[in-house]
């Protein structure tokens, strides 16, 4: 390993967006962390290359995000079949309509840090279906259709996964914003 | 009034996951990482993967798979060619003739069992079918209970 100093440096820089894309994908330490040690595997591999680049964060990104969908898609039966299971059980609960805040209202309601913390864990509560597409979509700026692609499914039920992810973390993030008053009150 | 809440709800959502920080990798992750490329490192060049090896590398352990290639092919046509592999042919077709004769037999037999269906009617059939369904039925319904048996909780 005669360029380990450089490639530490490389590793400790980009270690927290891999580890984020794979979490986030994964909601599961254990795996995300074995995902981020096998895409700076092969960003190792191709270090001389990587090194220098200026796309190397977009390229460890999308390695990171193909590993954890790879990852997802192995164990697609279980992983289809219990969210499935969980989505349901959601809608059977069906929670009545909650209005929300204007964004503006809600974030003077929440310190941003909690908050943030409070979205992460929302994000990470919510079953695979909803949030493997919701996150792809809006974190990884994927289209609809190449997210259909990417898992497989029809392009209807990623718009409805994405749909009630959205429902979800809105009752969520409604959910706090009424404590918040209430501890105030 | 909001006048398209699924717009404005698929905004909010934008606007807070794209708010997130990036998540803090565990701090043990990247000795964990360090430690696997070295381990990766240290293994023999025969072991690491084949787009690792050094390009001469690459280019002999091409050549000598096409060499082994070739020789196989070469060596295939030439044996079948032998006068030896010719006689055991011969041979081997004699043998070859007794699972013949073992097809028309099975033939003849297949043919007799046809025939004997279409005297015996269906009457008989179905009931042979439904005696065998409840013969299948009863060794399933024993085989669970000897399982639920053996495995009871005592």
């Amino acid at each position: 390993m005669s360029d380990a100093p450089q490639f530490e440096a490389f590793l400790r820089q980009h270690q927290n967006l891999v580890f984020s894309t794979a979490m986030r994908l994964l909601a599961n330490r254990a795996e995300a962390e074995d995902v981020t040690q096998e895409v700076f595997l092969k960003a190792y591999a191709r270090f001389g290359e990587l090194e220098t680049s200026p796309t190397a964060a977009g390229w460890l990104r999308t390695v990171a995000r193909n590993l954890s969908l790879n990852h997802l898609t192995r164990y697609r039966s279980r992983w289809t079949f219990f969210s499935e299971i969980l989505a349901g059980r959601g809608e059977e609960e069906g929670e009545g309509t909650v209005d929300f805040a204007a964004p503006e209202n809600t974030e003077e309601q929440l310190a941003s840090t909690d908050r943030r913390a409070f979205v992460e864990q929302a994000l990470e509560k919510l079953p695979a279906a909803q949030r493997v597409p919701l996150v792809l979509y809006h974190l990884e700026d994927q289209s609809y259709e190449a997210i259909a692609a990417q898992l497989g499914v029809s392009l209807g039920k990623v718009k409805t996964d994405i749909f009630r992810g959205r429902e979800a973390l809105r009752k969520k993030l409604a959910a706090v914003k009424e404590t918040e008053l209430g501890i105030v009150a | 009034m909001n006048p398209n809440p699924e717009n404005e709800l698929a905004a909010l959502v934008d606007r807070e996951l794209k708010a997130l920080p990036p998540l803090p990798a565990p701090s043990s992750l990247a000795p964990r990482i360090l430690a696997a490329i070295a381990a990766h490192a240290e293994a023999p060049w025969y072991r690491r993967p084949w787009e690792t090896w050094t390009l001469p590398l690459q280019g002999a352990s091409l050549a000598v798979l096409l060499a082994l290639f070739g020789t196989l092919c070469f060596g295939g046509w030439r044996f079948s060619q032998s006068e030896a592999v010719v006689a055991t042919a011969g041979k081997a077709s004699g043998v070859l003739s007794v699972f013949e004769l073992m097809f028309r037999i099975l033939g003849v037999l297949r043919d007799a069992g046809v025939q004997v269906i279409q005297h015996i009617g269906s009457g008989y059939l179905i009931g042979f079918a439904v005696m065998a369904l409840m013969a299948y039925a009863v060794c399933l319904a024993l085989g669970s209970a000897c399982v639920r048996f053996a495995y009871a909780r005592r």
